[in-house]
């Protein structure tokens, strides 16, 4: 089967060049749109389901879908705490579980207005269980009992009265900021204080979650049950990751129904737009295609030829697309989790994932408006083509 | 003189061509007005607040609630005419899909504070005499068929009930409201009727006000009032927080994340696609019409008549296709209340988010007609006359 | 060289025309001399590259010379900037082109009325006027038919039509019947013929026809270089009619 040479469709989109261009910037553009989006979303994504660690069991309150609704009476949490069973221990013998209190609060912005930034009230044993996780980068731990804070690093550029040195009033209670951790999760944007003093200070006696380290080999699916119908502390029993990932799902979806619904929008006038460019390159080249199918080659030859030219105006815009996203890639961004009603802060992530389904999309809009107007050329005939208009 | 002949003619030319960029524009119009009609629902009630209307809240966290002692203290401070208790109830009626704000409140002060709301159906005298009465929005109650006299059951999330029953509240009127810093979709109830619930053990939840909105007196100032409220608690045992009501409500607004930015650039993406390719489409025309440019100078049009006709032709394509667009954002009213209207409360799309429409399309059209209308005026008749159609 | 002296409605003094192509400057009208009188109808002829359509295109306004004068009734369009001269064109001269060049989405009474609409004359008036050259040049039952619905001929005639419509002193013809078959060709310069007579009106036609130029009543002979050749009278009676 003869194809019609590559060349052809080159130099007819070197001749229109200015219709060529429009169409693959328009294209471009409707990718961009869409990978950044896209991006936003695999930040936000990302952040929360990467961080989150298997061998970590939260305890929320039956019912609750996230900590900021889920509330422990200090007594039920007590006895979740020292009845449990499957409960790890260290090496001196101290089980592996810790309550914490969680709360968003307002906070005054650095440059102006106020965000909801969330308190986590924890006890020393929170950062046994996390380990590793959090890490102190600048100052000192908390000490116990004692009326101070550290910060997330994500905090620290943002909110105001959260660097080192500074203080930090909840309620009527001052709080010292004595130190700064990094985290990889979503802990990076909270302030964290010991459990009981910030209780008081909020006079907020509850406890919002627990968490702890199981023993090795405890069956999760089981103890999930059983907590489901446990008569004294009824819970909901998930691994930390199954909850992080929990907490994206509205925002993700969201974002990405946002993204796609943005990208059918901005890709309907690009497709119209190429629409309209091959069909004008199908003007121009009647003369050729004549002479061509007069030569003996096949209409199939001549639909192919055109849509090659519709998937290369695809590809490059495909291309142009990436390219005006990429730079986004790792610029700091939040968004508001309305889940908790906390802003959160992460960096935009241009993820092969992202490139690749920008790219297809690109080549879709291409074909889409290619195709009719590779069905009009194929079905000319060359007697009515070769007449000089 | 220009013949407006020409212009329309030589637009229906390509009967394709030309309604695939009418549609696109008009997509891409319509989708302007739907977003930005979105952002006016949001700051509604920032817009329509009441400058006499102080929400006295928790300076920690909205999610923490005030002392009953300081509705009493609230009374005796200078300026404050009447104050109305508000709870946020979070319930929901039959699924947690169907979600709509209900607030208990005091019934008698609700009206006083807010005039704006009155009674299209039943009556206040019964909603006052019974407590276990509600009102509800006309929408609300529309949506889910509900009359006066009906049992309008809610399951309490934020308040469940010891056996996990319902609420039922007994429907004395339907209100609507005459501004919209109050929308047509919520639910008010006695709080007394909360008060003694949880005292009985019928239901649990947090203790506590949700926010006081005062009525500050005629001939004080609202800026004094709110200093005077915010000292008066400095010392806890919750330090509040008085804010005007436009501020209140803005705080929402601002919650949802960085709106204005993200609109924008939507906003913006959208606008580069679109006139990208109505430029394509008048580019091409543009070309196609040389010879027939030629030969109006040769007859003696002038070289600003051929300018009039180009720039025309590009004004009456994005007229129309702004006029469809327009058209659809209006009629897609009713069906967007009826699928987001409980997030977007009051969406309507405005008379100057339909200007800002037209300015929109006027300045499309003058983007795209621009370059071919000036390459027009430029051509000399010669080379006019000579281009190849 | 001078055809007659009194009453020379085209009047050119040292008219020059040069262009450059790829670096080299071609001189096309070369400081020439010109009269042509009021009522003829002259051809213009000579090899390709000799500058008639040039010639053409400076006498009508269209293109500007270097140096020198037209002078056409009295007024020196050589003087004249852009608007000024698309006002005379409007007034004054009345084209036909080779490839006819009418506007192919108009019918061919819009296309006729075009010249029209650079007048004071009412929409009814217009109308008047162009069904009037229509059924002059015999396509009144065409008027509401496209260029593409109409034969070369016909859209010559047309063309023609449009020339006429808003009565001007001179028409100019660049090889209206290059692109025309014998019968339509006739009839086209049957057409001019009876303009000229019955009309008075001036016309210039291009052409490398010798039987076309044989219908006009003098022949203009250019020369490669632009230097003017002789004028040849064509007689009354040996020409057909």
């Amino acid at each position: 089967m003869a194809l019609v040479p590559l060349s052809y469709n080159l130099r007819s989109l070197a001749v229109r060049w200015s219709a060529t261009l429009l169409t693959v910037f328009g294209i471009g553009a409707t990718v961009a749109v869409l990978s950044g989006v896209l991006a936003l979303q695999q930040g936000f994504e990302t952040l929360f389901s990467e961080s989150g660690r298997e061998d970590v069991i939260v305890f929320l309150r039956q019912g609750a879908t996230n900590e900021g609704d889920s509330v422990f009476s200090l007594e039920r949490a007590q006895i979740l705490m020292k009845t449990l069973p499957e409960i790890a221990v260290d090496e001196k013998g101290v089980p592996l579980v810790s309550a914490e209190m969680y709360l968003a609060v307002r906070r005054k912005k650095i440059d102006g207005g106020e965000s909801y930034v969330p308190i986590r009230g924890v006890s020393p044993l929170s950062f046994d269980i996390y380990g590793d996780g959090v890490r102190i980068i600048e100052g000192r731990r908390l000490v116990g009992g004692a009326d101070e804070v550290i910060v997330g690093k994500k905090l620290v550029n943002r909110i105001r009265d959260c660097q080192v040195g500074r203080t930090l009033t909840l309620n009527t209670t001052p709080f010292e900021v004595v130190g700064v951790f990094d985290s990889d999760g979503p802990f990076a944007s909270e302030i964290w204080g010991d459990r009981n003093r910030i209780g008081e200070a909020l006079e907020r006696p509850v406890q919002s979650r627990i968490v702890a380290i199981l023993k090795e080999g405890t069956d999760l699916a089981a103890l999930a049950e059983r907590m489901d119908s446990d008569p004294q502390v009824p819970s909901k029993v998930l691994t930390e990751r199954e909850y992080l990932t929990s907490q994206t799902q509205a925002l993700s979806f969201v974002l990405k129904g946002l993204g796609f619904f943005l990208a059918l929008v901005m890709g309907t006038a690009a497709v119209f737009t190429a629409t309209n460019t091959m069909l004008a390159a199908l003007a121009s080249r009647t003369y050729e295609i004549g002479i061509l199918l007069a030569l003996g080659y096949r209409p199939h030859a001549i639909f192919l030829s055109f849509l090659f030219e519709a998937l290369v105006l695809g590809l490059a815009g495909g291309a142009v697309g990436c390219l005006m996203a990429l730079p986004l890639n790792g610029v700091d961004t939040g968004a508001m989790n309305f889940q908790t009603f906390t802003e959160v802060a992460f960096a935009f992530r241009v993820t092969p994932q992202v490139m690749v389904t920008a790219v297809v999309f690109a080549v879709m809009l291409g074909l889409i408006g290619g195709t009719w107007p590779a069905l009009r050329a194929a079905s000319m005939r060359p007697t009515e083509a070769m007449r000089r208009v | 003189m220009i013949p407006f002949t020409l212009v329309t003619k030589n637009l229906a030319k390509h009967k394709l061509r030309f309604v695939l960029t009418v549609l696109s524009l008009a997509v891409a119009i319509f989708l302007l007005c739907v977003l930005r009609s979105l952002v006016v629902a949001l700051n509604a009630g920032v817009a329509d607040a009441a400058a006499n209307r102080v929400i006295v809240q928790s300076r920690v966290s909205l999610f923490v609630q005030l002392p009953q002692s300081y509705g009493p203290k609230l009374a005796q401070v200078d300026g404050v005419e009447c104050f109305a208790r508000w709870n946020w109830f979070g319930g929901y009626y039959q699924d947690p899909s169907n979600f709509f704000a209900q607030f208990a409140t005091d019934p008698k002060e609700l009206f006083d504070v807010y005039p704006e709301i009155y009674l299209v159906e039943g009556s206040k005298a019964d909603f006052l005499a019974n407590r276990k009465a509600c009102v509800v929005g006309a929408e609300t109650a529309a949506k889910y068929g509900v009359r006066v006299g009906d049992t309008f059951p809610i399951i309490g999330a934020l308040y469940p009930t010891a056996d996990g029953s319902a609420w039922d509240f007994q429907v004395a009127g339907i209100y609507r409201s005459k501004k919209k810093s109050v929308d047509e979709n919520t639910l008010f109830f006695h709080y007394e009727f909360l008060e003694k619930s949880l005292e009985s053990g019928f239901a649990s939840g947090p203790s506590g006000v949700g926010i006081f909105v005062l009525k500050v007196a005629p001939g004080f100032q609202p800026v004094e009032v709110m200093s005077e409220v915010d000292a008066m608690f400095e010392n806890g045992p919750q330090v509040v927080q008085a804010t005007s009501e436009s501020e209140f409500q803005a705080q929402f607004v601002s919650m949802v994340g960085n709106v204005p930015l993200l609109v924008s650039s939507i906003g913006g993406g959208v606008m580069i696609a679109i006139l990208l390719a109505v430029l394509n489409t008048m580019l091409m025309s543009a070309r196609e019409q040389t010879r027939d440019i030629g030969v109006l100078k040769a007859l003696g049009f002038t070289d600003g008549s051929v300018f009039g006709v180009l720039i025309l032709q590009s004004f009456v394509l994005c007229g129309l296709g702004g006029l469809l667009g327009i058209v659809l954002a209006k009629m897609s009213e009713p069906a967007v209340v009826k699928g987001i209207g409980s997030m977007f409360p009051g969406y309507q799309v405005t008379n100057p988010t339909l200007l800002e429409a037209v300015g929109a399309t006027a300045a499309i059209g003058f983007l795209a007609g621009i370059a071919p209308a000036l390459r027009a005026r430029a051509l000399s008749v010669i080379d006019a006359l000579r281009a190849v159609r | 060289m001078k055809d007659a002296t009194a009453a020379a409605m085209i009047r050119l003094r040292g008219v020059t025309k040069s262009y450059s192509r790829g670096g080299e400057t071609l001189t096309v009208l070369d400081r020439l001399d010109l009269d042509m009188e009021r009522g003829g109808f002259y051809a213009l002829m000579g090899p390709s590259g000799s500058g008639k359509t040039t010639l053409l295109n400076v006498i009508g306004g269209l293109d500007r010379c270097d140096e020198g004068s037209v002078e056409i009734e009295g007024e020196d369009i050589a003087r004249m900037n852009g608007p000024e001269l698309a006002a005379w064109r409007a007034e004054k001269v009345g084209f036909v082109f080779q490839g006819f060049n009418l506007i192919p989405v108009l019918t061919a009474q819009e296309n006729v009325e075009l010249p029209l609409l650079l007048t004071k004359l009412s929409r009814r008036e217009r109308h008047e006027h162009a069904l009037l050259a229509l059924e002059l040049v015999g396509l009144a039952d065409r008027r509401k038919h496209r260029p593409s619905q109409l034969s070369g001929g016909q859209e010559q005639r047309v063309a023609i039509a449009r020339a006429l419509v808003s009565d001007p002193s001179l028409v100019l013809a660049d090889e209206p019947t290059g692109d025309l078959d014998r019968k339509s060709a006739d009839d086209v310069l049957a057409l001019l013929q009876r303009l000229n007579r019955e009309f008075q009106k001036t016309i210039l036609m291009v052409t490398h026809d010798i039987e076309a130029a044989q219908r006009a009543r003098a022949i203009v002979h250019m020369d490669k270089g632009g230097t003017l050749g002789r004028i040849e009278r064509v007689d009354a009676e040996s020409s057909r009619s």
